[in-house]
Order: structure tokens, then C-alpha cells, then sequence
């Protein structure tokens, strides 16, 4: 070894375990650094977060995101009246995209023909009896929200489909009707297979 | 040499006072050498390439994160195949354990990632242009001059235009090639993600290459710091022949061993150390110290070999002994590894199934009958449109039925097809939870059949009238 080595040569610490002993040797700098850098990040970041509430919580940040999406949503819904409804119905790639959601996620109920079906759950969409309104604004929220009578199984598809394809869906639901055209609102509808037989013990 | 040898009580590269020591490693030349830039070479045009080559119409590795599909080989694998990730890991895991244990570090210094890009390209880079090693050491301790600082620069420069090609070059991993080129002809605020994370590797890769370099493999490597808990003492490494080489002497002097301490091997080391101290931890075992010291044997007339392969075992005189526990083992591991692999690697199919209760009650009684609502998720995985048919299992109980059970879905190629699945059974019939299970085959062929369990619900028969209520029934 060269002289300059053993002027270099680390302290040795007195501690002895199992006969090891170590040398007093300085950490790399740059690994001291990063050691300085988290503790000026802790101290900005506590000051900040938990000190001067300067950072918003996971908590506050959702509600905010949580906000914004209501607020864009409800702008978007409160631009939509019956006659835009109407307006889209007549958008072919609306009722082109339409019915491929319809065909995954309505069909299996409300049948190929949106008249519903033997055996099949759904009321028909295609005949002018509606169960809870028949305007498109109302059709629209059944949509959007589900059934009001959680015990039909109607359920809720905006938070599935989003509102795009769900406004989708009802352009190609009102494809099949005219705009102006008279309709009944009946509370008591049923599958139209089922209106012949009246329902035996159903509850 | 002004420069204290390296030895084994410090680390080379950090200074009593925790300063950076940088290594200036002296050009070598020799077999290992060559073999180790063809290596090289190879391995940057499988990283480059690789995105490039179409198998199947898609890159042999493309890890489309956009849309949850990942290529690889021809292979399609989509979010839900992501468990096959943890075989991966300890197949390659356990392939590196079994190298490691039987020749040390080889992985480091040949084929590394990091050491191909250090020492084959950001190396070469600096050696064109500072010269050689004592040549960019002499530069490194000159004044700043005019032309240093102009030198700097232009070296600097090309460093950081190269880290810039390769964030690119793995960013061409995760976004398709033609993505990529539109995305370098716009604005970042178009893409300030992949702008972000190209931005944020090419500042990483400049960091690690023009400066951090060997420290990485000597401390933060977590594979490095490993090392000493997978070798052992039959395990082939870089080391010195101590009998062979001590004590150290001028050529002609007598008693002298074959070392002629001439340090060439010290000089040519890009880890800074002396492996006539022994392996240490720092060693990548890159072998340049090999070709270097066999050179200086060739021009002094002895025999090569004097700092080679070989096991701690042989060079105190014994023999290395391949076949012992630990090689058994980590050879059984990365055997059964790479077995489970390949079988769960086949058992992929090309569709991906699952299939959930639709939101609202568990089950609706309506019309006489019991009616639950599913929704089932259709994952194409193949590059071709598919269709597939859904039908209840055969052995599911009589009169459950699906509303549509006739529908055949068509699913686009690599997309996604969400179905409502309805499940009905006449009320009268219901004696219990139903555990039956929904079929999935291709159409025409049925060739992949894929089931998943349901279970259908309804309400307790035994709460269809007022019996339960009658204390007598448990008196019994
Ligand atoms: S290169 Fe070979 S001869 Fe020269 S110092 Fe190293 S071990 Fe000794
Ligand atoms: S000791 Fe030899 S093999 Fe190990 S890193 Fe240095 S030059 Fe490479």
C-alpha cells in the first residue's frame, strides 16, 4: 500500500460483534443529499400539508373532482330539452352506436325488437303505453337512474354507460317513435306477452 | 502514479471526505473484450428493434397501456392476464440466482442494461472524444480553459441527445410508433404525460450516465448487493492467482511471481478497484481486467491466466465442484420456474371472461318468476374479430334460462364487448341458491370454451308462507 493510503486510512471504531469490527467511514455525498432533500421536503411538506392546509387532502380533491363532474354533467343534462332529444333521435350514428349499446345491454330484456318478448322482463319500448312518462326527457331519466320501483330490476346506467351512450340508447329508443305522437302513461304496464294472461300470484 | 492503489478498506470511488472519485478506465483490448461489444452490439439492436419488428401484425413487444394490451412475441395478453407478471419476475428471478451461483456477476458486465449503454455507448461517446484514459484524466484536472469548457459542451450535448433517443426508444415500448412520430411533430401540451415521462428518463438516463455511472452497481443495485448471499466459494469468478502472482516483482527479479505489478488490470477496471485484493463487491465481472493482464503475460513471455475465470475453490488449489446444493437448487428453481411459466402461459386463452351482478337488488321477483341480472365482460384478445356464443352450463337445473340465450356476441378484434346477461327461473321451482355456471365458446369452431360460476339467488322458500314462525317447528 502507498503512503497515501495509510494517511487516508478511516478510524477504526473500538466496537467488536462476532469479531467485526468497523471502520468510521463518511457516506457518499450524493446519498447524504438525498437524505437532506427529504428532510427539506418534510418540513415543506408538513408545514404545507398539515401546518397551512397550502396542499388539499386526497379527500378534498375528490369532492372537488367529484364537483366538477356534476357541474359539467349537469350542464350538459340542463342544455337537453324534448326537442333536442327529438333532434338527436334523427342523428344516424347516434342511433347507429345506439343500438349496438342496446344490443349488449337492453336486448336481454327489452328483446331484439324493443317490443319486449315471451318471457322476457322488459316492457316494450316500441308501443305508445309508457310506464313513467313518455316524454323523452322522462324516458331519459329512467335511463339515466333506472326504474323508480327498484323491485322491477330496471337499473341505473349512466354510472355503467356514461351519459354519451346512454343519450345513445334513447336516440335509438325515440327512432322507433315520432315526435308529437300521442301516447298513454299507464302505472300499471306490463310485458305485452303478459297482458293477455293476467299475471297469476305475482307479486 | 500520484493515485493510491484502491484497496479494501474504502470504496475507490468516494473520497475520505464522501466527494465522488470519478474512474477513468485505460483502453484494453483482448477476446473478452471483443465478445463483450458483440454483446453488445446485439443486445441495442434487440432493445431498438424490437418495437419495429411486426409478429402477428402487432411489434414483438408493444405494451399498449392506452388500451390494456400487451404484445409480446406474438403473445396478446390483456389487464386481467397481469398475475402471469409475477411468474415472470421470479422466472427471471431465479434464472439470475442460478447464474449468479454459478459464475458470479456475468449478467452485470455483459448484459446489463445499464453497463451496455455505460460502457458501450456513453463510454465510447467520451473516449472519441477526451481521449483516452490518462488523457481524460489529465483533461479532467486542467484548468477550465476555452476549449475545455467548449469540449465539455459538445460532449454534454451528445449525452444528452443520446439519453434523449433512448427515453424514446422505450417509450416506442408503451405508445405504437406512428403514435410516437405524431406525438414528436406536435406541441408537448398535446401530450403532457408521455412528454413528462420523456422528459423526466432523458434528465434520469443524463444523470446516471454522465455522472451517477458505477455507483449504481455498487450501491443501489439491489441485484449487486445480493451478490454475496448467492455465491459461494465454487462459484466461477474474475480473480487473481495469488500463488501464482505473489509476491509481486520486476520481470527479472528473483524469487519474483508472475505479477509484475505493473497495475495494468487496476488501470482498465471501470469499477475502480485492485481484484488482486480478491472479488469484491464492487467487481461487475466485466473482464477487462483479464484481457489486460493476459496481454501484459503475452508481451512478458508467461503463460495467460494469471488474473482468469475461475472459483475461490481453484485458486487455492482445489477444484471447482459444479454440481452442490446450492446449484441443485437454484437449478430445481428455475426449472420448476421456468415450467409453471410456460403452462400458465398456455393456459392464457384468448378471451378474457368475467362476470359480475349487475348494480341494484340481487335478484328480482317479478310476473311469477325469479329473475337475476348479470353482467359479463367480453375481453377479445386476438387480432381478428371473434364470436362467441353464451349459454348456460348443460348440467344447470331445469327451467333456469338465459333471456336471450340465442345471441351470439361479436367482440372486435382486441375489444370489448360489456353484455347484459339475464337468468330466469319460474318462482315455484326456486328451492335454494342455484350454483350453475355460464359457458363461453368462439363461434363457429367452439374451439375456446371458457366457464365462470354463478350463483343465482332468490328469495328463502322457506319464508314463502307463515310457517317459519310457528314455534313448534323447532321444538321437535
Ligand atoms: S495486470 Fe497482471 S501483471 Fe499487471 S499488475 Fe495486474 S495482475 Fe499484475
Ligand atoms: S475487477 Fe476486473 S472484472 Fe471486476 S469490474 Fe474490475 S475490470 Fe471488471
Amino acid at each position: 500500500m502507498s503512503k497515501s493510503t495509510e494517511e487516508n486510512t478511516p478510524e477504526l471504531r473500538p466496537h467488536v460483534y462476532d469479531g467485526i469490527q468497523e471502520y468510521d467511514q463518511k457516506l457518499p455525498n450524493w446519498w447524504l443529499f438525498t437524505f437532506y432533500i427529504a428532510i427539506a421536503f418534510f418540513v415543506i411538506y408538513w408545514l404545507a400539508y398539515y401546518q397551512f392546509q397550502l396542499i388539499p387532502t386526497d379527500e378534498e380533491r375528490m369532492h372537488a373532482a367529484m364537483a366538477q363532474i356534476d357541474a359539467a354533467r349537469l350542464k350538459q343534462l340542463e342544455s337537453l330539452d324534448d326537442a333536442k332529444l327529438w333532434a338527436m333521435a334523427k342523428d344516424v350514428k347516434a342511433i347507429e352506436s345506439g343500438k349496438a349499446t342496446y344490443a349488449a345491454s337492453c336486448m336481454a330484456c327489452h328483446g331484439p325488437t324493443l317490443a319486449g318478448g315471451p318471457g322476457l322482463p322488459g316492457l316494450s319500448l316500441a308501443d305508445k303505453v309508457w310506464k313513467h312518462g313518455g316524454q323523452p326527457s322522462e324516458i331519459l331519466k329512467v335511463i339515466r337512474k333506472g326504474s323508480p320501483d327498484v323491485s322491477k330490476g330496471m337499473p341505473a346506467w349512466e354510472p355503467q354507460l356514461g351519459l354519451p351512450r346512454v343519450l345513445e340508447v334513447l336516440a335509438y329508443v325515440l327512432s322507433h317513435h315520432q315526435e308529437g305522437e300521442t301516447f298513454t302513461v299507464d302505472p300499471n304496464d306490463k310485458p305485452t306477452w303478459m297482458a293477455a294472461a293476467p299475471a297469476t300470484g305475482a307479486q | 502514479m500520484s493515485r493510491s492503489l484502491p484497496n479494501l478498506i474504502s470504496v475507490t470511488t468516494i473520497a475520505p471526505d464522501g466527494s465522488r472519485r470519478t474512474v477513468q478506465p485505460a483502453d484494453v483490448r483482448g477476446r473478452y473484450t471483443f465478445w463483450r461489444r458483440v454483446t453488445a452490439v446485439l443486445l441495442l439492436a434487440v432493445y431498438i428493434l424490437l418495437p419495429w419488428i411486426p409478429i402477428n401484425g402487432s411489434p414483438a413487444v408493444f405494451l399498449d397501456v392506452a388500451h390494456r394490451r400487451f404484445h409480446i412475441l406474438g403473445f396478446v395478453l390483456a389487464a386481467e392476464d397481469l398475475w402471469l407478471g409475477f411468474f415472470l419476475v421470479t422466472g427471471v428471478a431465479f434464472s439470475l440466482f442460478y447464474v449468479s451461483a454459478v459464475m458470479g456477476r456475468v449478467w452485470c458486465g455483459w448484459t446489463c442494461p445499464y453497463t451496455v449503454f455505460l460502457e458501450h455507448v456513453y463510454r465510447r461517446v467520451e473516449r472519441w472524444i477526451d481521449g483516452d484514459g490518462p488523457a481524460r484524466r489529465r483533461l479532467e484536472e486542467a484548468p477550465l480553459t476555452v476549449g475545455k469548457v467548449l469540449r465539455r459542451v459538445f460532449k454534454h450535448g451528445i449525452y444528452l441527445l443520446l439519453s434523449a433517443f433512448i427515453a424514446h426508444v422505450f417509450l416506442s415500448y408503451f405508445v405504437s410508433l406512428r403514435q410516437l412520430y405524431a406525438m414528436m411533430q406536435g406541441p408537448p401540451s398535446q401530450h403532457w404525460l408521455a412528454f413528462g415521462v420523456v422528459a423526466f428518463l432523458t434528465a434520469s438516463l443524463y444523470f446516471a450516465f454522465s455522472w451517477f455511472r458505477e455507483q449504481f452497481c455498487i450501491i443501489l443495485c439491489p441485484y449487486g448487493r445480493l451478490q454475496s448471499a448467492l455465491t459461494d466459494d465454487h462459484t466461477v469468478n474474475v480473480g487473481y492467482d495469488k500463488t501464482r502472482g505473489e509476491p509481486r516483482g520486476k520481470v527479472n527479479t528473483p524469487g519474483a511471481g508472475d505479477c509484475i505489478n505493473c497495475q495494468r488490470c487496476v488501470q482498465v477496471c471501470p469499477t475502480g478497484i485492485d481484484i488482486r485484493n480478491g472479488l469484491q463487491l464492487e467487481c461487475i465481472g466485466c473482464a477487462a481486467c483479464v484481457d489486460a493482464c493476459d496481454d501484459i503475460m503475452a508481451k512478458v513471455g508467461r503463460k495467460p491466466g494469471l488474473i482468469r475465470h475461475d472459483s475461490l475453490a481453484a485458486f487455492k488449489g482445489g477444484r471447482t465442484k459444479w454440481v452442490r446444493p446450492r446449484t441443485v437448487l437454484y437449478g430445481l428453481l428455475l426449472v420448476c420456474g421456468m415450467i409453471v411459466c410456460s403452462l400458465s402461459l398456455l393456459a392464457v386463452k384468448p378471451v378474457g371472461v368475467s362476470l359480475n351482478r349487475l348494480t341494484g337488488a340481487p335478484y328480482f321477483v317479478n310476473n311469477g318468476e325469479i329473475r337475476n341480472q348479470f353482467q359479463l365482460r367480453l375481453v377479445n384478445k386476438r387480432p381478428q374479430p371473434a364470436v362467441y356464443r353464451v349459454a348456460l352450463a348443460p348440467d344447470a337445473p331445469e327451467g333456469l334460462r338465459l333471456t336471450d340465450a340465442a345471441d351470439a356476441v361479436q367482440v372486435p378484434a382486441l375489444g370489448e364487448v360489456v353484455k347484459t346477461v339475464v337468468l330466469t327461473l319460474p318462482k315455484d321451482q326456486f328451492r335454494g341458491p342455484i350454483k350453475t355456471q355460464l359457458s363461453i365458446s368462439t363461434e363457429p369452431d367452439g374451439r375456446t370454451q371458457v366457464a365462470r360460476e354463478l350463483e343465482f339467488l332468490g328469495p328463502d322458500p322457506r319464508l314463502q308462507n307463515d310457517e317459519y314462525l310457528n314455534p313448534q317447528n323447532y321444538l321437535r
